[in-house]
């Protein structure tokens, strides 16, 4: 009986020891699960289309509403449905821009500009200390218009392509865009500043949302007092709904203090959609506006539901994080202070509306705070407190999906990089320091660092 | 006995046994799924496609130049011919259709009936080139049925003016060139999009990193259809009780909208459609749950039945025959929750 009984003790050790590879696994990053509970474990086209996994039955519902005013294409008026367009605007859905949820490409053609808008303003500050609409055309260039109406104007550009060297002696070049504003419908104002834009992906946003004011803050430096050569600070844009400043958090320069805020303002320049938030045409007080007693077109239902999808999708899990090239870029990213701004944790804190929102730990690669991007990012157009050499750390999570889901590998704020390693490579101002450190790196630590990105 | 039996044998027999997943790594191919689904089903309904809006834009040009009753009445069969493939598509909506912005030219709803009019009262040259130009709401299946079919759906030819026939004749040439820039996306000798399904899990797919991948796409794309016909399509012109809501209203095709939308799911389940056949889903849920597979198949054709037996046109049935929009709507919802909940999970475990 004893034998028999150490037999078995040594049984059920070996059968233990000889499966513990099952058990353990390989050891876990931390952030894999980027989006906390919110995280979706799939990797195809429609990966940022899928809801939160955490999501309950009404929110579920709340959800596909979303889904499908999403997706809801604007006509005409009057219109027994979805009326309203224009009348000038740049696309007729939500959808048109943001592509299967995804980052647009730079469009293709000027024959369609979709994805791509260029905001305007005139030097100054206007209204809440935010942009000076330009006469007659607002703060946005509609480059289209419903029958009848003319586009404010023809958005064209001009490629230009600068050839540069690693520090190892290997050829990148990088391109640009020259923008023009052809056949304007009045004549184009002298002075005007232009920022062009790309439509970002919409996952994850609720999540941001959800960060405390307090942990933003704390990742605030406006004078660089640890002298890392890196600021950041928030830009605090205006509430329209409590009428009072707030900081921003989406856009390209966060001047958005929320997504509401933010969808609502999306229906109304780039659709010229009147709703509860913004409840005149952005043709307001100029030769096309319709003069139609037709506001707000979508009600506050609409809006919200519309806002909730943008809340409420899924982020992708990372893929291939265990891979060691992947994990020596992971290093890299640390050792050049990518992650100086691309922050990679927070806690969320409590969304007042929403609680699977909250207290999820998120690995977003941001800080959503302002730095001076340098001379060849630049914009010179001023936004609420950014300067016009400032942007917004853009979030990294599901980067690494942008070909699957778009079909295109164009980044940064105008879509001029064409891969990841020319998004690196325009990096300046603040990042200038981490971009000089990647030019110096070897081949393999180059391709290292861009692997970890693409896992994200 | 007891005592005699040796334990070493049965040590490792056990460790065997406890760790033999270890040791054999499983390698189930699902490549003939995924090939059969893209050629015969994906790529076979998109080249049905491009052939059946050939017909359509031939039908409209013949009716163009010569509009007579039995003209009318053949482009408008020939507008649900080619209607039938496109709806057998939405099973399976990723990829190029919206990547390359191929669908607003083919399916945009609603019409933008202001802007139409006054297009059509212009002086402008309705060619395929202007009308590529316009949005599209100006373009594509629902503007076409709308111009072909009238408002009521009872539009004579002798109501159509010159214009109409030109505007439908352009209209047709744009959408051939949608169905065909698809068709190309898909194509192997053209942008081939297909390798990516094909070849998924191969080195340097930069889509599919797994064959799991590709085929969760697909389960994907049918419950996301089922989702759309029984909780959107069906249920916001029935709950709201408001025709302006129903997307084939004019061309009466609602149902067999619906329907073919459930057909497109049976096509990727069973690999097979109009005249190909192959590999499916069906394949792999049969071979890990037998009685699930034979569930799922039954449940796509009861939705399909229940479609087909909603009472009279889906406009007159959302008011008259509420009963039967109710039992085909719950037929879909069944389908589409034990997609989600039964067979997804399946294949996101393989």
């Amino acid at each position: 009986m004893k034998n028999k009984a150490f037999y078995i003790i040594l049984l059920v050790c070996i059968l233990f020891v000889s499966c513990k590879k099952d058990n353990q696994g390989p050891v876990e990053d931390g952030d894999v699960n980027a989006g906390g509970s919110t995280t979706v474990d799939v990797s195809f086209v429609n990966t940022f289309q899928q809801p939160a996994p955490n999501l309950t039955a009404a929110e579920i519902e709340l959800h596909r509403q979303g889904d499908l005013a999403f997706g809801d294409i604007f006509v005409t008026a009057p219109s027994v449905v979805n009326s309203g367009l224009g009348p000038v605007f740049n696309q007729n859905s939500c959808e048109s821009c943001h592509v299967s949820n995804g980052k647009s490409s730079f469009p293709l053609s000027t024959d369609n500009t979709k994805g791509l808008l260029i905001r305007l303003s005139m030097p100054g500050t206007g209204a809440h200390g935010g942009p000076l609409p330009v006469p007659g055309f607002g703060g946005q260039l509609q480059t289209k218009a419903v029958y009848g109406k003319t586009a404010e104007a023809q958005l064209n550009w001009q490629e230009i392509e600068e050839i540069k060297s690693f520090v190892d002696g290997e050829i990148y070049a990088l391109r640009r865009f020259e923008f023009s504003y052809n056949n304007p419908y009045i004549p184009w104002p002298t002075g005007v500043l232009t920022s062009p834009r790309i439509a970002p992906a919409i996952i994850g946003l609720g999540l941001l949302e959800a960060i405390s004011e307090a942990d933003l803050l704390a990742n605030a430096d406006p004078d660089d007092k640890n002298a890392d050569g890196i600021s950041g600070r928030p830009n605090y844009g205006w509430n329209e709904q409590t009428q009072q400043k707030q900081i921003g958090r989406f856009g390209w320069k966060a001047a958005q203090p929320t997504l509401i805020q933010q969808s609502a303002a999306a229906y109304n320049n780039d659709m010229g959609i009147t709703n509860p938030i913004f409840t005149k045409e952005s043709s307001f007080g100029q030769l096309q506006y319709d003069k139609l007693n037709d506001d707000p077109e979508i009600d506050m239902n609409t809006l919200k539901v519309a806002a909730f999808y943008t809340q409420s999708l899924g982020v992708p899990k990372r893929r291939n994080w265990a891979d060691a090239e992947v994990r020596q870029g992971k290093t890299l990213f640390t050792k050049i202070q990518c992650d100086a701004c691309h922050k990679p944790k927070f806690v969320t804190g409590q969304h007042p509306e929403y609680p699977f929102l909250s207290n999820q730990t998120i690995y977003p690669y941001t800080d959503l705070l302002l730095h001076d991007m340098g001379e060849a990012l630049a914009d010179n157009r001023p936004d609420f407190e950014a300067s016009g050499r400032e942007w917004r750390t853009p979030p990294l999570w599901g980067i690494g999906l942008t070909k699957t889901v778009g079909s295109h590998t164009n980044f940064l704020h105008d879509g001029r990089a064409r891969n990841l390693e020319e998004a690196i490579l325009w990096h300046g101002g603040e990042a200038e320091k981490s971009k000089e450190a990647f030019r110096k790196m070897s081949k393999t630590e180059r391709t290292a660092l861009i692997r970890f990105i693409e896992s994200l | 006995m007891i005592k005699k039996t040796p334990i070493f044998p049965l040590v490792f027999a056990l460790l065997f046994t406890a760790c033999k997943k270890d040791d054999i790594v499983p390698t189930t191919d699902y490549q003939e799924v995924l090939s059969d689904v893209s050629y015969n089903v994906i790529l076979n309904t998109y080249q049905q496609l491009e052939l059946k809006t050939a017909s359509l834009a031939g039908s409209l040009s013949v009716l163009k130049n010569t509009p007579t009753a039995s003209n009318l009445e053949a482009a408008r069969q020939a507008w649900r011919d080619a209607r039938d493939p496109w709806e057998q598509s939405e099973g399976f909506l990723f990829g190029p259709v919206d990547q390359k912005g191929i669908d607003p030219s083919i399916d945009s709803w609603p019409v933008n009936q202001t802007d139409l009019d006054a297009v059509l009262n212009s002086s402008n040259a309705l060619t395929k080139a202007y009308i590529d130009g316009l949005d599209g709401t100006l373009k594509g299946f629902h503007t076409i049925e709308y111009l072909l079919f009238g408002e009521n759906g009872n539009k004579l030819v002798g109501d159509f003016t010159a214009r109409q026939f030109e505007y439908l004749d352009g209209c047709s040439q744009s959408l051939l060139g949608a169905t065909q820039a698809l068709n190309d996306s898909w194509r192997e000798d053209k942008d081939n999009f297909i390798s990516y399904i094909i070849n998924a899990g191969k080195a340097g797919n930069t889509i599919y990193p797994s064959q799991k991948s590709a085929l969760e796409e697909l389960m994907y794309g049918m419950i996301t259809i089922a989702d759309e016909v029984g909780n959107g399509k069906i249920n916001d012109p029935f709950s709201q009780q408001n025709v302006d809501l129903e997307e084939s209203r004019f061309s009466k095709n609602s149902k067999k909208d619906f329907a073919d939308n459930i057909r497109s799911i049976k096509n990727i389940y069973l690999g097979s459609y109009n005249n190909k056949s192959g590999k499916g889903m069906s394949t792999i849920i049969v071979g890990k749950k037998a009685q699930l597979d034979a569930k799922l198949i039954s449940e796509i054709d009861a939705a399909i039945v229940a479609i087909e037996n909603i009472q009279g046109s889906f406009t007159e049935a959302i008011f008259n025959a509420k009963q039967s929009v109710t039992d085909a709507q719950q037929k879909v919802r069944a389908l589409q929750q034990t997609l989600e909940s039964e067979a997804l999970p399946i294949i996101s475990n393989l």
